[in-house]
């Protein structure tokens, strides 16, 4: 086609040229309509947490006293309540490595994180083991009668 | 044959369709009837001509992708059968497969030969892949073959992962969080493939309907589309004549010499399973090959020591806590996963890479380094499965522990490895074996951190390949100018 091409042929070239490219355009933009409801259908809505304060039940309160940990809904998120001596103090008990669960080892005073052994202090700090980041840290508030509310905002 | 045995049905057929010759079944004439309207002669010409390659390998080799078939079509079936009683959803996920296992008369049994069939596929699909990748079947012109069937291995992956969080218990809930955060680390993409994954930030129940979703339909449509391609691919080729001749010596008939004997294989493979179904339901009680119900899932119970994946995920598990918080600039899990990304897209590519076999000639770097990836994943595996460990100490095995007993066992197979090839099969060429093996030496006998071990071995490797290369090159050189 290209050797064969003249000034005569041109005008023809550049219009078939410009119908295909119209028609590439087109069908990119057909598709991309196609994908986009497919793609913002599988994005998941934000999360719809009551987001204000929780406070602990009278059964989480109870398990706080016995075993010296809880892990409670916080806006949607999970997180563990720990009692050390005459302290309350609240994290996320997401691990930072990859998100398992974390627990508390009363007899080392260790957040602990069974899946990869991440191990962090009672300020949220790694103290051994793979995890990247600290554990994010809630305000823990004792209120009068003794109820205890956990509070997104960093302490 | 009725017709033949039975002489008066002959001769009153003969009666009616004198057309129909004096030696024709009711199967050939089925034939004639459908061959006028498909002409399907040519296409029983192809089969009855093709033939199987003997007489260099073992045979059993060419058996495996068979196997794999079959398990998968068990898979099939028992899946469509779990189906019938499993009901996704907070309150009936792991209710309904309570119910299944306790009530339903065999659905025990169902779900046992589900779960053993799974592993027995993978094993086979491993040991298909490997030997493929030995005995260099990946190379022209049988490279998309190659590729279709890494893209079924990752799928077979994908069903493993999907299926294991289907009864939502505990044990699969961890472990889907710890295998979906490894999504995350994906560079700019990471947190909306994770939300996409999960149905949401966390692993919930939204988790659930989507491995569901995945697990039934995507992954089965995906998987038998490859499998049409892979097989299609492989009836059109032929199997792969060994390396350096264009035809096998010998041949075997694939039908139907071939074929019955691969039907007699698979009902052996099917006793297997059933005995092992049966003895042991909830498989061999190894971590990672165990299906237990165990507690129901709770996002609000801690992880609990011992959470592990499925056996053939645990050396992904173990690379993952053996990179620390932070390397160059990233963070840990995001520098593994781009470790783990370049070792598969090698694995794909290889018979791109592979540039001898490419030409026809014997690779033997590239035999090595499928027994280098053998010790590589072994080692690791050993170290994720806690081999050495004191289960029942009060104090928990250290690590540099767990990982000497494991090196000494990867050293054990290591050495039969090398003297099997060298003696059994005239290999010469250890480079790459014997990195991965001074690898296992540095970290578990010497207690080098594990990638301070591997970057050592790799750049020791690298040497040795250059001044091999180096040498070789001179030798020609000097063969040429005398």
């Amino acid at each position: 086609m290209e050797e064969h091409t003249t000034t005569v042929d041109k005008p023809a070239t550049s219009r078939r040229h410009f119908i295909d490219l119209l028609l590439g355009v087109s069908v990119v933009a057909w598709l991309a309509s196609v994908a986009y409801p497919i793609i913002r259908y599988l994005k998941p809505l934000p999360q719809t947490g009551s987001g204000g304060p929780t406070h602990l039940t009278r059964d989480e309160a109870s398990k706080l006293e016995q075993k010296q940990f809880v892990i409670v809904p916080v806006s949607g998120q999970r997180v563990i309540v720990v009692n050390v001596q005459d302290r309350t103090c609240a994290f996320s008990a997401k691990c930072t490595h990859e998100g398992c669960t974390v627990t508390y080892l009363p007899g080392q005073s260790v957040i602990w994180c069974p899946c990869h052994d991440g191990r962090f202090d009672l300020n949220g700090r790694v103290l051994s083991g793979p995890p990247p980041r600290p554990l994010s840290q809630y305000a823990v508030n004792r209120q009068p009668d003794g109820g205890i509310v956990i509070s997104e905002e960093r302490a | 044959m009725q017709s033949i045995d039975n002489p008066t049905v002959e001769s009153s057929s003969q009666k009616k369709e004198p057309e129909r010759g004096a030696g024709e079944t009711a199967s050939g004439a089925l034939r004639a009837w459908l061959d006028r309207r498909y002409q399907l002669t040519p296409l029983f010409d192809f089969l009855s001509h093709k033939q199987v390659p003997l007489g260099v390998h073992w045979m059993g080799w060419y058996y495996l992708g068979g196997i794999t078939m079959f398990f998968f079509m068990v898979q099939v079936v028992t899946g469509v059968l779990l189906l019938m009683y499993y009901q996704p959803g907070e309150a009936t996920a792991y209710e309904s497969i309570h119910f299944l296992t306790t009530k339903v008369p065999f659905g025990w049994l169902i779900r046992s030969i589900h779960s053993w069939s799974a592993h027995l596929m993978i094993i086979s699909l491993l040991l298909h892949m490997f030997s493929t990748m030995m005995l260099k079947a990946y190379r022209p012109p049988r490279e998309v073959t190659w590729v279709s069937g890494y893209l079924l291995f990752l799928l077979t992956m994908g069903f493993g992962f999907s299926g294991y969080l289907l009864p939502w218990n505990k044990l699969a809930y961890f472990a889907t969080t710890v295998g979906t955060n490894i999504v995350r680390s994906v560079p700019v993409l990471g947190n909306w493939l994770l939300e996409v994954l999960r149905g949401g930030q966390d692993v919930s129940i939204n988790t659930l309907y989507r491995f569901f979703a995945a697990h039934v339909v995507i992954l089965p449509l995906a998987f038998v589309a490859f499998i049409g391609l892979h097989l299609l691919l492989i009836q059109r080729q032929g199997m792969a004549p060994p390396l350096g001749e264009k035809v096998a010596p010998r041949g075997m008939r694939f039908f139907p010499s071939f074929a019955l004997r691969d039907l007699l294989l698979w009902l052996a493979c099917l006793m297997v399973l059933a005995a092992l179904a049966v003895f042991l339901p909830y498989g061999p009680g190894i971590p990672g090959m165990d299906w237990e119900l165990g507690d129901k899932a709770d996002p609000l119970a801690p992880a609990y020591p011992g959470i592990k994946p499925e056996w053939y995920f645990l050396w992904e598990y173990q690379l993952l806590k053996e990179f620390p918080p932070h390397l160059f600039g990233l963070e840990g899990p995001q520098l593994c996963l781009f470790v783990i990304g370049i070792l598969f897209v090698i694995w794909a590519l290889i018979p791109w890479i592979d540039r001898r076999a490419y030409r026809d000639k014997p690779s033997p770097a590239f035999s090595d380094l499928g027994w280098a990836a053998i010790l590589f994943l072994t080692y690791l595996t050993l170290m994720g499965w806690d081999v050495g460990a004191h289960h029942d100490a009060e104090q928990l095995t250290s690590m540099q522990e767990v990982a000497r007993v494991c090196a000494w066992w990867t050293l054990a197979a290591g050495a039969v490895v090398i003297l099997v090839r060298s003696w059994r099969f005239g290999h010469r060429w250890f480079i790459l074996t014997g990195a991965a093996l001074l690898q296992v030496i540095l970290h578990g006998l010497i207690g080098v951190s594990y990638l301070l071990a591997g970057l050592i071995s790799f750049v020791l490797a690298a040497i040795a390949i250059l001044v091999l290369l180096y040498f070789r090159r001179s030798g020609a050189d000097a063969a040429i100018s005398t």
